[in-house]
């Protein structure tokens, strides 16, 4: 690690209120649009949410290029493709969600945040927002990549190419983020601590549905939210909407609420 | 203007800070001054909104903390340098601030010259020093030019040169109208810096008013040729002393009546002045450590 030495010039006191400072146009509030703006910022000005972006982006190039060095039997179809990068994304893209959360706890950057916008519970939907933003666009890249791999696959292959159904594909897929990143944020509310926040994440409800159907047979699906948000991907809820909902609204709605109750009220150090 | 009535946090059954009220006034620099633990931070964290008040208010310009619309434009508040993110540079730091302020890219710049760190801008924060860190934390605080400034420790990790650029800093604030209040737990910085002084121990305040009232009181110090017999000629006259481990000898007299006393006895002085060097000192353990004793 490099040492800095503190070479600081010394500096006529007078300068930081000098003249300029009526300059300044006045003082407005903060509107929501700001501050999803700023938190769009924070995400992608740090290397860590570069590298986190980056290797997500990284993933689905290896599952795609897998996927043509791969091909089967049959037409090349973007829903193959699509589903072979977005696997990996899945389960990274929340992580987002989760560290749009929990790094201004982990950075103790929350103690700037929290001063400068008191009203903490605007400052977390605007986490919310920007974390589904984001992935949104990083889902897009994901998108992007998967139609270039289809093309180029009809284009070096002798495959022919299909883009069947790929409008609903493409609904089912960003409603998905958007539950997943969103379930994400909730624990990363919830639990301040990173690592601990994402744990939680993956398994709370995959031991649920582990242990759920022995327990519970079939009453278990009321409770599987991975079971819930891959029947909204495929954009058929087999006659389960009411297990849909209830899933979705147990491990989604409800640590959302508790999430940003808990970190409106926690305690700044 | 900080108005701060009545204010109290528990934790539990341990009371952090109990009913304390101070006022600090535009134009002046007050420190805020407590040994470690004694409730300066959770006051200070109480007054910015971060920490709700167990009960009693505080106000800023007459408002409570969060209901500023844009606060940053009010006051200035550092209350941890290293609550910044070493993975942004310094620049990036402020230009976010200055974004959610509503004041120009330019004036992150400036005010980056203006505490000097204008050769690290582009530096992550992970590599300052805690010095340069306290220097971007005061940038950052200054950015929306507010008239108010809360800093929490701000001394801390800086050398004796930005110790002295940082009192140029704030004393030039002060005269301009700003009210500043500043904590600490380095006596000799509070005492050159600050015009009043607030002082928490145990949670309550326990001394409240101008550097010169809280100073004045601690008497005459006084050397003598002949220490046994200017003590014998000072207590013959009636004035109380105090024996110092060096020779002199500290009397709650002023000089003058020091002086004559001498002059009466014949004894020769070889200095006579007003007590102070240790006098804060002084002053804050005899008020600091007092009520903890008497609690336990």
């Amino acid at each position: 690690m490099t040492t800095v030495t503190e070479d600081v010039p010394t500096v006529a006191p007078a300068k930081h209120r000098a003249e300029v400072a009526t300059a300044l146009p006045p003082a407005r509030g903060q509107s929501f649009l700001k501050l999803v703006a700023i938190e769009l910022r924070k995400s992608v000005n740090t290397r860590s949410g570069r590298v986190l972006i980056a290797a997500i982006l990284l993933i689905a190039l290896a599952a795609l290029t897998w996927q043509i060095t791969h091909l089967a039997q049959g037409p090349a179809g973007v829903d193959g493709f699509l589903g072979a990068a977005s696997t990996g994304v899945m389960l990274l893209l929340p992580v987002i969600g989760v560290m749009a959360m929990t790094s201004e706890w982990t950075q103790r950057t929350a103690l700037t945040t929290f001063t400068l916008s008191p009203r903490r519970v605007r400052v977390q939907l605007a986490k919310f927002v920007s974390a589904v933003v984001l992935s949104a666009v990083v889902m897009t890249g994901v998108v992007v990549l998967a139609l270039a791999s289809t093309a180029l696959a009809g284009a070096v292959t002798d495959h022919t190419t299909s883009y069947a159904g790929l409008g609903g594909q493409l609904a089912g897929a960003y409603l998905t983020v958007a539950l997943n990143v969103v379930m994400g944020a909730a624990f990363g509310a919830l639990i301040p601590q990173t690592a601990v926040a994402i744990l939680a994440y993956f398994i709370a409800p995959t031991a649920w549905s582990l242990a759920g159907p022995a327990l519970f047979k079939d009453n278990a699906n009321w409770l599987d939210v991975f079971g819930a948000l891959g029947r909204i991907a495929e954009r058929d809820l087999h006659g389960m909407g009411a297990e849909t909902l209830t899933a979705v609204g147990v491990w989604i709605v409800l640590p959302t609420i508790v999430g940003l109750w808990a970190s409106s009220r926690r305690e700044v150090k | 203007m900080i108005t701060v009535e009545n204010l109290t946090k528990r934790y539990g059954s341990t009371t952090a800070v109990q009913d304390v009220s101070f006022t600090v006034q535009p134009g002046s620099i007050t420190g805020f001054l407590g040994p470690n633990g004694a409730g300066k931070s959770t006051t200070l964290r109480m007054l910015t909104g971060l920490t709700p008040p167990t009960s009693g208010t505080a106000t800023i310009a007459g408002k409570r903390y969060a209901d500023l619309p844009n606060p940053g434009r009010v006051v200035g508040v550092m209350l941890d340098a290293a609550a910044q993110h070493p993975g942004r540079t310094g620049r990036e730091t402020l230009l976010l601030n200055a974004s959610l302020l509503g004041v120009p890219k330019t004036r992150a710049d400036e005010m980056l010259e203006a505490v000097g760190l204008g050769h690290a801008a582009k530096r992550r924060v992970g590599q300052y020093s805690l010095g340069m860190r306290q220097r971007l934390g005061i940038a950052a605080a200054l950015l929306g030019d507010p008239a108010v400034l809360i800093l929490d420790e701000p001394a801390n990790g800086m050398d004796p040169e930005g110790i002295r650029w940082m009192r140029g800093l704030l004393q030039d604030f002060a005269v301009r109208g700003g009210t500043v209040i500043l904590s600490s737990h380095l006596l000799g910085e509070v005492q050159a810096t600050v015009d009043r002084l607030v002082v928490i121990g145990g949670g309550r305040i326990v001394a409240n008013g101008s550097l010169d009232e809280l100073l004045a009181g601690t008497g005459t110090l006084v050397r003598g040729l002949d220490p046994i017999g200017l003590n014998e000629a000072l207590t013959a006259a009636g004035l109380n002393l105090e024996p110092q481990h060096d020779g002199s000898l500290r009397v709650d007299a002023t000089a003058e009546q020091v002086g004559r006393a001498a002059a009466a006895a014949g004894q020769i002085l070889i200095e006579l002045r007003q007590s102070d060097g240790a006098g804060l000192e002084d002053l804050f353990f005899q008020l600091t450590t007092t009520p903890v004793a008497a609690a336990a």
